[in-house]
């Protein structure tokens, strides 16, 4: 019984340790002071004006969502292709492709971010749009492929073979049967992708510049030297933007589900 | 196959492909290929990032910082996987949302509120001089600790998830036997829960171990001038000092450290479950 109780307590603890800090930084954003102290003495919101009235932060948001949204387009279209594609191989190659397509995940980033920085810098791409989404696709493209490829192998292939039977062409198989099947799959990559995207901040410090800069990365040079309450609004829109995300990929999973 | 079939094969495979081999393959090769291309001689970067004194304190920290971290992560994360096993399912779901909602911050959101809670001003230490704990502030950041504790934060979910996985899968029938035979709670868990559950509490350690070996952002921003990681050093080769052939071999260690690890529980634990995981 008192077993019980400790193990309760202790589980309490943990939850409690995980989520709090996280929250930790938004009463930071409303200070009235120009330093950071939780919780802040007096409040205000003169730090989230200074935060949307200041166009250098507008556009490091900005270039996140539109950096963020290309990279789910582009990550979205290829990884389905690809888990299609894996789907039609043989085990051994199956094996083959899904170990090159995880490759990403198990390479330390900042090895990532030095390799990367060496072939923009050579190709010219250091501070471009271009290489900021590159490196983001390849960073997402893995939980695409798996994602697609879990509805893939929960796909009852006699539906495409009744469709096809009925003298459907493959195009339309796709179109009516396969994709809609897949869609939790697709839709749970792309956010996977674009949350992975608008967080990510090693591969991008290498690779941002004075015209392609994201929220995080300015946040990192903020955070580096000195830093106003702005850098804890700028942090509060990250947060709670990726929380909108994992709640929105909720409620579409629960939507989409048989 | 068909000649068509296999043909809409590769046109599916090949956008993935593309940018697999071009933001990935190929800067990863020439990376290595640039380790041996020192001035001094194809080996002259790796004797110096291996033979050196203060690099090798780096490499002691990074691993010790992986060592760490991996132990403390598994022995809290352990108690929370059993936990989610055994509640109802409205508590589930919420202790679930507890452990899956970190994972879609950003590290550098959670790491920056580590550094507000820490401060020497901050929630924390007001509280430990409030309380009469301390008599005053106490350094929380900016060190070893400071390291591991944000660490730890970031890591933990990686370490309850398979943890979990392995856990829901044993026949609660198997505990209940062991104590109806009499069998003491410590006995139950050290020869009949742990034993069944090793898998998950092996993919848990490798997911965790791998990812503390290339930490950058935490360890950047938590540690002091005494907890400089491999990571750190790398980006100071490439930042500061400009120096690619020593700033290429250090990755090229990190990175085989990473493989080393792979390959050497590969067999037994499934990347791909790893990476499924994930939020």
């Amino acid at each position: 019984m008192i077993g019980r109780i400790a193990l309760n307590a202790f589980v309490a603890l943990v939850a409690a340790f995980l989520v709090l800090p996280i929250v930790a930084v938004v009463p930071g954003a409303f200070s009235a002071q120009s330093f950071i102290r939780l919780p802040p003495e007096t409040w205000s919101l003169r730090w989230w004006n200074t935060f949307f009235a200041d166009p250098s932060w507008r556009r490091t948001l900005i270039s996140s969502l539109q950096v963020a949204m290309l990279t789910t387009f582009v990550s979205a279209t290829a990884g389905t292709a690809a888990a299609l594609g894996i789907a039609r191989c043989g085990p051994r190659v199956q094996t083959v492709l899904t170990g090159i397509f995880l490759g990403p995940i198990v390479t330390p980033v900042i090895v990532m971010a030095v390799a990367l920085y060496a072939m923009a810098l050579s190709t010219g791409l250091v501070g471009t749009m271009t290489a900021l989404v590159a490196a983001h696709t390849m960073m997402a493209l893995p939980y695409v492929v798996l994602n697609v490829g879990v509805s893939l192998s929960g796909l009852d292939r006699r539906l495409l073979l009744a469709a096809a039977g009925l003298g459907a062409d493959p195009v339309r198989v796709f179109q009516t049967v396969t994709l809609p099947l897949i869609a939790p799959g697709v839709i749970g990559g792309s956010v996977f992708a674009f949350v992975t995207s608008f967080d990510e901040v090693v591969l991008s410090i290498f690779l941002a510049g004075p015209a392609a800069k994201t929220l995080p990365v300015r946040i990192w040079e903020e955070i580096r030297v000195e830093y106003t309450p702005v850098v804890a609004v700028a942090a509060s829109v990250m947060l709670v933007l990726a929380l909108m995300a994992a709640i929105g990929s909720r409620f579409a999973a629960r939507k989409l589900s048989p | 196959m068909s000649f068509a079939g296999r043909l809409a094969t590769a046109v599916l495979l090949t956008p993935a492909l593309l940018i697999v081999g071009l933001a990935f393959v190929v800067p990863l090769a020439r990376l290595v290929g640039r380790s041996f291309n020192s001035p001094v001689g194809p080996f002259a970067a790796y004797a110096q990032v291996l033979g050196d004194d203060i690099y090798a304190r780096v490499f002691a920290n990074t691993f010790f910082f992986a060592v760490v971290v991996t132990i403390i992560s598994l022995l809290i994360a352990y108690p929370v996987a059993f936990m989610l096993t055994r509640l109802t399912a409205n508590w589930r779901a919420a202790l679930f949302s507890c452990v899956l909602l970190p994972l879609w911050i950003s590290v550098l959101v959670r790491t920056f509120s580590w550094m507000l809670l820490l401060e020497r001003n901050g929630p924390i230490n007001r509280v430990l001089v409030g309380s009469g704990l301390s008599d005053q502030p106490v350094a929380l950041l900016f060190n070893h600790t400071s390291v591991l504790i944000g660490m730890v934060h970031v890591l933990l979910p990686y370490a309850v998830l398979p943890m979990f996985a392995a856990l829901v899968r044993i026949d609660p029938a198997l505990l209940r036997a062991s104590e109806g035979l009499g069998a003491h709670r410590h006995t139950t868990f050290f020869r009949v829960l742990l034993p069944l559950s090793l898998r998950g509490v092996a993919t848990a350690a490798t997911f965790v171990f791998l990812l503390s070996l290339g930490f950058f952002i935490t360890p950047a921003l938590l540690g002091g001038s005494a907890s400089i990681t491999l990571s750190m050093l790398i980006d100071g080769f490439v930042n500061d000092r400009l120096d690619w052939p020593l700033a290429s071999a250090a990755s090229v260690v990190l990175l085989v450290a990473a493989m080393v690890v792979v390959a050497s529980v590969g067999r037994f634990v499934s990347i791909g479950s790893m990476a499924g995981v994930h939020r």
